[in-house]
């Protein structure tokens, strides 16, 4: 697998994680990527049962970001879920106003692990 | 009368006329009272002074209505419409009849304020225009109002009770005018405006340009990234429906930070601002988001565009603290 992003462009960097398995975010998501994002993250996601995604470098994120986030939820077969952890306060604001906030397959982790 | 529909199987949306404490009492305890021996729910949105008067005219019929604060929850006038279909869907529905009271608009509310909640009570009209019967009570208060208010109120009001009197307005524009685009112009900006011209290359760059304004401007750091998400969704809209490009200005006024939005596309849904998002992640949020960040949200149609400018508070204390921008 190596160290090899998983997402890459000029704001957004998307790498894996092991312990929990899952993925790091640093930048910014907004219209210009979050296609792309959402595209590699389904095919990141494949291989793994609940994905922990740490969104703490994530310092923008837009409803298209959010939105792609939420339609692979939707599409996780029943039981499975991604994993939030170190939600941003500007994320959380949008999504608990647009009404994401209680997907029940995109959900805050409560595993307590800092993800290595 | 020959309507093929009775007036009370609708929604009916009236302007009460009073003068004075008392005249408001009279406009307003028998209404509320006739509803509660209807059986029907009932919602009171007024100034907390107002509340108390009531709570008190109402005595122990008082504890079974219902009421919340207009400077809560129309700080921001688009957020009312939202607050009455919360009303309406939660307890009303197969014909159950409810009435609400709501005053919007008192003496003193800033111009740019009272231009969006005579928006909001043209709107009115256009939102529940459906079967759901149920009867809205708007308080103007003529003693203090400016007469253009009243005017106002006759044609966002199908029905206006005056001196005891409830009467069918001659001057109701109609449901279908009261969703029409809005072109009333805005205030132009006292001060210096920078402005940025944008698109789908320079977003990134917008919104850090617009963080830096909010910073120095006296906004706290999580406001400000709030702010950037509202400003950021604008943008979005018109990179994507509004001809891809457009142009951003920020200034200040007194304690607000304004930011307005223009482009060349075409705002031709009334309620779009104002309809809570669906279940469906593709149903639009961008100006739902919008109306919950920012204090005051005006929305224009042009001939040739879109202007939507958007206000929100500086905290004075914080501001103190900070050097003045030049």
């Amino acid at each position: 697998m190596g160290d090899s992003p998983v997402y890459a462009d000029k704001h957004l960097v998307v790498t894996r994680t092991s312990e929990p398995a899952g993925l790091r975010f640093a930048g910014e998501i907004d219209i210009t990527n979050s296609d792309a994002v959402g595209q590699s993250l389904r095919l990141a996601f494949l291989d793994t049962e609940n994905p922990h995604l740490d969104l703490s470098g994530l310092s923008f994120c837009d409803i298209s970001g959010i939105r792609a986030l939420v339609d692979i939820a939707l599409e996780l077969d029943h039981g499975r879920s991604l994993l939030l952890h170190g939600l941003p306060e500007q994320l959380e604001k949008v999504m608990r106003v647009t009404g994401w906030s209680e997907l029940p397959s995109l959900a805050l982790c409560m595993c307590g692990a800092d993800l290595p | 009368m020959s309507a093929a529909i009775d007036p009370a199987d609708k929604f009916r949306h009236e302007a009460l006329l009073y003068r004075g404490w008392a005249d408001f009492v009279a406009g307003t305890v028998p209404f509320i009272k006739e509803g509660l021996r209807a059986g029907e729910p009932v919602l009171v949105v007024e100034s907390a002074e107002k509340i108390g008067l009531l709570y008190n005219a109402l005595d122990d019929e008082a504890g079974r209505v219902l009421f919340a604060d207009m400077s809560e929850v129309g700080a921001n006038p688009a957020r009312i419409i939202p607050a009455w279909r919360e009303f309406v869907t939660r307890h009303g529905g197969h014909g159950k009849r409810l009435r609400g009271i709501g005053e919007p608009i008192w003496y003193g509310r800033p111009t740019d304020e009272l231009v969006e909640c005579q928006r909001h009570e043209s709107l009115l009209n256009v939102a529940f225009d459906g079967r759901q019967p149920w009867r809205l009570l708007c308080p103007y208060d003529v003693g203090h109002l400016d007469e253009s208010v009243i005017e106002e109120a006759r044609r966002s009001h199908e029905y206006v009770i005056e001196d005891g009197e409830m009467q069918i307005s001659r001057e109701f524009r109609g449901v279908e005018a009261c969703g029409a685009p809005l072109d009333t112009p805005l205030e132009a900006p006292k001060t210096g405006v920078q402005t940025v011209r944008f698109d789908r290359d320079s977003l990134f760059g917008l919104r850090a340009e617009v963080t830096r304004y909010a910073i120095a401007a006296g906004l706290s750091a999580a406001r400000a990234s709030q702010l950037v998400s509202a400003v950021n969704e604008v943008a979005t809209n018109s990179i994507l429906h509004g001809g891809g490009q457009g142009t951003l200005g920020m200034w200040r006024d007194s304690n607000n930070l304004v930011i307005e939005v223009r482009d060349a596309g075409t705002y031709d849904r009334p309620l779009a601002d104002r309809e809570r998002p669906g279940p469906h992640s593709s149903d639009p949020r961008g100006l739902w988001l919008v109306n919950h960040i920012c204090d005051l949200v005006q929305i224009r149609t042009l001939v040739d565009g879109t202007i939507v400018r958007l206000r929100v508070k500086i905290d004075p204390e914080r501001h103190l603290h900070l050097v003045p921008m030049e």
